[in-house]
């Protein structure tokens, strides 16, 4: 599951172990012909047997930490009353057992996707975006006004929703922009503060009518949510062996490869790595921060809120409804997934669904009698389980480094 | 040269390393060296650049762990497992970068990492008398930030006495220093060892000092060590030869080792007499301020001709950085502006000074050079995309094989276009800047302390580079504190002192005292 780019003027020398079970969470030099990860791989000149060595050591590192993860898991389970194999089988029945289940988890994975990439896009531009459960939020309450308030419905209506979500999105990641490159405000603050703030604009949105608040008729009282998207203002949705999904699961892919092919081969992606990896070579070389990180920026929010857009008019999310805590917490659940998938967009593609199928799996717990809540539980202890290799390898070449380094005289 | 060992027992040595080993890799950093520091002694380790030399003086103070190995000081076995079993057993070290911090005062900076309650008098009193026995003129409430960079080299020697280290370990300690700060250094080193019976190591690549300041030498190449005599039994040829394991000839390779003569008046200048070539470079006043408000460049003229090499020389410290932070678009300027071939270039703009045709080599390569973790193409092609991408997309093919064309012209040692820049040896990395500056056709190339961390080979290759830009039309401006270098190189130079250059000449007229004053800050 990845876009074989950037090495298509031949197999990269240093790439030691094609096929690895897990090769997507191992580091080595990214598929898109960068190194987008810190080096584990054996220094040049060392032999076959050790380069495999290491491998061996990546992949079992790994699987002793999701071990671990999965082991305390199952005891947290077991501690709170249940039984660990009846909430495994609870989990792979909601999530992909169950009939039907599958399109629900691929509904779910839209929106981490495209949140994902584009935080992946403003990560590799060294920045650190925070805030796209807000992004989304504003980018879902621009798509619902343009839905549901002109009075216009069908199919061009559609896109009209998801361009005006895109804008909303960025146009919130742009006040970060600005403060960030105008004042010098850290963007890692204020967009993670501005998640606040779009909460507040889409409640008030909510609650009066002149923005987003349905009319009086056909909702219950004091409910507060807009109107339903009409039936021709909807994504299509697609229907494969009994499963059922939105075709924004086609245009989330398309972008996910588009993403990573962008930043891999084309001279904008190439500026943006610059930035993210040593800005002063950058500036150096022609890329002002402002211009392309405010743009790097700018993009993330467009996904969070092109995000936001496809969940309303994707109908997994609130029924075609903006409701209060529509974002559901897609937008913090998508940053982990940019986390786990490091800076690899090909890669989230494979961990959205992942994370999704955790989230649906959790509808079904209820019958084993286990809090949902634990998948919470599950899925934090599978972020560090994913987290802690790369961690611990960067620690250990970087100590190497520091005593291999250093002769300067 | 055959070997003449001292004849001391190692029972006697203060300091007795014995078959230490380390290896990094498939680099073998210390091969089986053996060494011992002698009470009342300077022993000089030389080497080039990787020779092993800085490996081993970090096992003797516990930064590195040998892999084998013995270390007796006193005739009794020790383990040095980091720097605080190093400092009980009196060994103290001299680093070469400086740590100090500068807002501090003396005081405070040599209080500092102590242990237990802060008493200021005792610490000043204690200052005042090192100070006094050395002959170091500190001032004890001075901000270090105000001092010279001499004088901080002080502060640091005095942090290391202060605990009356019986080994003192001086890694490479003239490389910030003039002339005449060096000669006082080593002055006071010789006081220290003689009338107090320490042990000293010496660490250098420059023979120079070597001959000048030690009782024994010790030679590395190659981790190994290759010789070890009494210094004053060989010259200079004689050490350069063994340290670099062939007879050096070459001029600029000669220059690499520090043996040029102190009077250079008369020897062989550059042939090129480009006085009337159209000036290429030309910064009119120029004013740098920190973002503290001090002064950093201060109303520098300075200009360029094609086909020129003008050297920079002065004291590290003195606003070469921020010239060449100016000449990279790193920085604005806020006063003056900077002419290039006939037209002003807007400072701090990105990628205005590149665009323009300022080619930099610059001083720090992992700074403002190179971006590690991208390729060597990438490396390559990152300040001018344009020229292996069509419609903004890169073309591969295009990249690759220019990328390798490149890399034969170079002579770039790495496993292919593909590899990580991290995964290149610094020398080599340093040929990658050269090369993709180079390959741009600047009209005016920078290069800032462009020898620094390169071994012999590499220097000669570097320097002989750039003669041959110069020849080809380009103004080169060289900043280096080797005075060697620009000596060697340059048409004409300039000393910078304080952000101001404070005096000129032709390479004809040069002598070193006249540019070793200036560089103290004394307009001559």
């Amino acid at each position: 599951m990845s876009v074989d780019d950037g090495t298509t003027t031949g197999p990269p020398t240093t790439r030691p172990h094609d096929g690895v079970a897990a090769e997507d969470l191992v580091p080595e030099m990214g598929t898109d012909g960068t190194l987008t990860e810190e080096p584990h791989h054996a220094p040049p000149g060392t032999s076959m047997a050790d380069r495999l060595r290491s491998v061996g050591e990546v992949v079992g590192l790994y699987a002793v930490c999701i071990a671990i993860a999965l082991g305390l898991s199952a005891l947290l389970v077991q501690a709170t009353g249940g039984s660990p194999s009846e909430v495994l089988s609870a989990l792979l029945d909601g999530s992909i057992r169950g009939p039907g289940r599958i399109g629900a988890t691929i509904g779910v994975a839209v929106p981490l996707l495209l949140v994902a990439i584009g935080t992946i896009v403003s990560n590799r531009a060294g920045l650190v975006n925070i805030g796209q459960e807000g992004q989304l939020y504003i980018g879902a309450a621009f798509g619902a006004y343009f839905g549901t308030k002109l009075g216009w419905s069908g199919p061009g209506v559609i896109v009209l929703l998801l361009v005006a979500s895109v804008i909303g999105g960025a146009l919130w990641a742009g006040i970060a922009g600005v403060l960030r490159y105008r004042r010098g405000v850290p963007e890692v603050l204020t967009t993670l503060l501005l998640v606040t703030i779009a909460a507040q604009l889409a409640g008030y949105g909510l609650k009066n009518q002149w923005l987003l608040l349905a009319p009086a008729e056909g909702r219950a009282n004091r409910q507060q949510i807009s109107q339903q998207l009409p039936d021709d203002t909807r994504l299509p949705r697609v229907t494969w062996f009994g499963n059922e999904f939105p075709i924004s699961a086609f245009i989330a892919i398309l972008l996910a490869l588009l993403v990573a092919a962008v930043l891999a081969r084309t001279v904008w992606g190439l500026r943006i790595r610059m930035l993210g990896h040593n800005p002063r070579t950058a500036q150096r070389a022609g890329v002002a921060a402002s211009r392309y990180g405010g743009g790097a920026l700018l993009i993330s929010g467009a996904f969070a809120g092109l995000a936001g857009g496809m969940m309303l008019a994707g109908g997994d999310f609130g029924n075609y409804t903006l409701v209060p805590g529509f974002p559901s917490q897609i937008g913090w659940t998508g940053l982990l997934v940019a986390l786990v998938s490091r800076q690899r967009a090909s890669a989230a593609i494979a961990i959205a669904l992942v994370f999704a199928g955790l989230r649906t799996g959790s509808g079904f717990l209820a019958a084993t009698g286990v809090e949902r809540r634990i998948t919470d539980v599950v899925q934090g202890l599978l972020v560090l389980a994913l987290l802690i290799p790369p961690a611990l390898l960067f620690l250990r070449e970087r100590r190497r480094a520091m005593n291999s380094g250093g002769d300067r005289t | 040269m055959s070997a003449q060992e001292p004849a001391t027992a190692a029972s006697s040595a203060a300091v007795h390393l014995d078959g230490i080993s380390k290896r990094y890799g498939s680099v073998q950093a210390c091969a089986d060296v053996d060494l011992m520091l002698q009470r009342g002694r300077i022993h000089g380790i030389l080497g080039e650049n990787g020779a092993g030399k800085s490996t081993l003086m970090k096992i003797l103070i516990g930064l590195v762990l040998p892999d084998a190995g013995s270390i007796d000081i006193d005739g009794e076995r020790v383990l040095i497992r980091d720097p605080l079993d190093a400092a009980r057993h009196g060994i103290g070290m001299v680093h070469q970068h400086f740590s100090l911090v500068e807002p501090l005062r003396v005081w405070e900076n040599v209080a500092l990492g102590e242990a237990g309650a802060l008493r200021p008098a005792e610490v000043r009193e204690r200052i005042v008398e090192i100070s006094d026995r050395y002959g170091l003129d500190v001032d004890p409430d001075a901000v270090v930030g105000d001092l010279p960079v001499g004088m901080r080299q002080r502060v640091e020697i005095i942090k290391c006495l202060r605990r009356d280290p019986s080994i003192l370990v001086f890694d490479e300690p003239t490389s910030v220093l003039t002339p005449a700060e060096s000669e006082q250094l080593f002055d006071t080193l010789r006081h220290a060892v003689v009338s107090e019976g320490r042990a000293v190591a010496l660490v250098s690549h420059k023979l120079d000092e070597i001959i000048a300041a030690t009782d024994e030498v010790t030679i590395m190449r190659q981790g190994r060590v290759v010789d070890h005599v009494a210094t004053d039994q060989v010259d200079a040829s004689g050490l350069a030869a063994a340290m670099v394991g062939r007879s050096v000839s070459l001029r600029s390779e000669r220059v690499a080792l520090g043996l040029v003569d102190a009077d250079v008046r008369g020897t062989e200048v550059p042939d090129t007499e480009p006085d009337l070539a159209p000036e290429v470079l030309r910064l009119d006043g120029v004013t740098v301020r920190d973002r503290d408000g001090r002064t950093v460049l201060d109303r520098l003229d300075l200009g360029v001709r094609a086909g020129e090499i003008v050297g920079v020389a002065g004291v590290e410290g003195n606003g070469q950085r921020q010239l060449a932070d100016v000449l990279s678009s790193l920085t604005g300027v806020d006063e003056g502006r900077v002419v290039v071939d006939g037209d002003e270039i807007p400072t701090g703009k990105a990628g205005a000074m590149a665009a323009g045709g300022v080619g930099v080599i610059p001083e720090d390569r992992h700074d403002s050079g190179v971006v590690l973790e991208m390729t060597v193409a990438e490396n390559l092609w990152l300040v001018d995309p344009g020229r292996v991408s069509r419609r903004n997309v890169l073309d591969h093919r295009t990249m690759r094989r220019t990328t390798e064309e490149l890399i034969d012209e170079f002579e770039i040692s790495c496993s292919g276009p593909d590899s990580p820049l991290f995964s290149l040896s610094g020398g080599n990395q340093q040929r990658v800047v050269l090369a993709r500056e180079l390959s741009h056709e600047p009209t005016v190339l920078v290069a800032a302390q462009p020898t620094r961390g390169l071994d012999v080979g590499a220097i000669e290759y570097m320097t002989d580079r750039l003669r041959r830009t110069a020849e080809s039309g380009v103004g080169v401006l060289l900043i280096s504190s080797e005075l060697e270098e620009i000596l060697d190189l340059a048409h004409r130079i300039v000393v910078i002192s304080d952000g101001r250059i404070i005096g000129e000449m032709d390479r004809a007229d040069a002598d070193l005292a006249r540019i070793g004053s200036l560089m103290g800050g004394h307009a001559a």
